[in-house]
């Protein structure tokens, strides 16, 4: 899997961008633009609702891009306002309804498998059902740490959150993850978190 | 090392290598025309009249746009999902229920498509009604509970804009 965080971008065309160069801004677009929509599919689930945090992920990103201090990789940058636009989505009054509804939109569990079942193919597919059975916050707190490597106190500050509510959801995770792949025993059932 | 520690790292390693989202994004052209109707938007309508009257717009486009017919999903239902649908239905009847039958201020716009999807779930209750009536094969019940989730949904949508709308003022 190609991280965001890896991508880099060389100072010529980051220049050009910022410059306001159109055939540089399309460079660095088909550079980062695959690894963005991954990583916040990651976190939002459904394609329609990441397409619109991709959207506007991108347009933030063009907007703040003269501002970018090259103080960190690109892609590091790019992921920060990624996610912060994610749990953004994540927090919304409309997504904690649907939730609390058990919409269709939104469902874990049964519809999370179905989703990734027509969009994923192979062995890492009993991962991807294990990861759609948790609740979005878990999903997202255990692709922070596991995957992005941010630290707990860095998790309780991107969600606004004390450091204990990130641990704890990493350790709820886990036992989660472990029960789906123990041999033995059922897949537990979603709990929205 | 110990067994926790060893699993936790199996775990990360695991999800390290989950291959990148199947679909690719769409392209830079595609990428500019959004970014540009996004900005026309935002240029030609200003205040939190628009915003509301954004917020309306689109959730009677999504409420139509789910009324596009019977999901082709309908005929692969199993009856074990008849379950779920019937408990998410109930989910937001019961949402709907705690709301006030009028907003506060009525819109021409989503009171017309609040009144469309309650005759529609009226008549989808009448046809399984009588589908249940005459022992219909299993899968059309099916079909019909999924279609009577998804306008309950468009209404949920619809009457959650117009609560936003109300707060809004």
């Amino acid at each position: 899997m190609t991280r965001l965080v890896e991508i880099t971008v060389s100072h010529a065309v980051l220049a050009r961008a910022c410059a306001g160069d159109e055939q540089a801004q399309a460079a660095i677009y088909a550079a980062v633009a695959p690894a963005t929509l991954t990583l916040i599919r990651r976190f939002v689930g459904r394609r329609a609702p990441s397409e619109d945090v991709f959207q506007d992920t991108m347009m933030i990103f063009y907007q703040r891009l003269p501002q970018f201090r090259g103080e960190a990789p690109l892609g590091a940058w790019l992921r920060q306002i990624a996610i912060s636009r994610c749990l953004m989505y994540l927090r919304s009054p409309w997504k904690r309804l649907c939730l609390s509804l058990d919409l269709t939109d939104f469902r874990v569990g049964a519809a999370g498998t179905a989703l990734v079942a027509q969009d994923y193919q192979g062995e890492s597919i009993d991962l991807e059902r294990a990861l759609a059975t948790l609740a979005p916050t878990a999903r997202a707190v255990v692709w922070m740490y596991e995957v992005e490597g941010y630290s707990h106190q860095e998790i309780a500050c991107a969600f606004g959150r004390s450091v204990s509510f990130s641990k704890s959801q990493l350790a709820r995770a886990h036992l989660r993850l472990r029960a789906w792949f123990e041999p033995q025993g059922n897949p537990p059932s979603c709990t929205l978190i | 090392m110990h067994p926790d520690l060893d699993q936790q790292r199996s775990l990360a390693r695991r999800l390290r290598e989950l291959p990148d989202e199947a679909a690719q994004p769409y392209g830079w052209r595609e990428f500019q025309r959004r970014s540009g109707a996004h900005g026309r938007a935002g240029r030609g309508l200003a205040g939190g009249a628009v915003a509301t009257a954004s917020v309306l717009a689109l959730a009677i486009i999504a409420a139509w746009a789910r009324l596009g017919g019977w999901s082709p999903q309908a005929a692969r239902l199993t009856p074990e999902a008849a379950q779920p649908l019937a408990a998410h239905t109930a989910a937001m009847e019961h949402w709907l229920a705690s709301l006030p039958s009028e907003p506060a201020v009525v819109h021409v716009g989503t009171r017309a498509a609040v009144t469309g999807l309650e005759d529609r779930i009226a008549q989808v209750d009448d046809l399984l009604s009588a589908e249940r009536l005459d022992e219909a094969h299993p899968a059309r019940l099916l079909a019909l509970q999924q279609a009577r989730t998804r306008l309950v949904g468009a209404l949920v949508q619809v009457r959650y804009a117009e609560t936003l709308a109300d707060e809004s003022r």
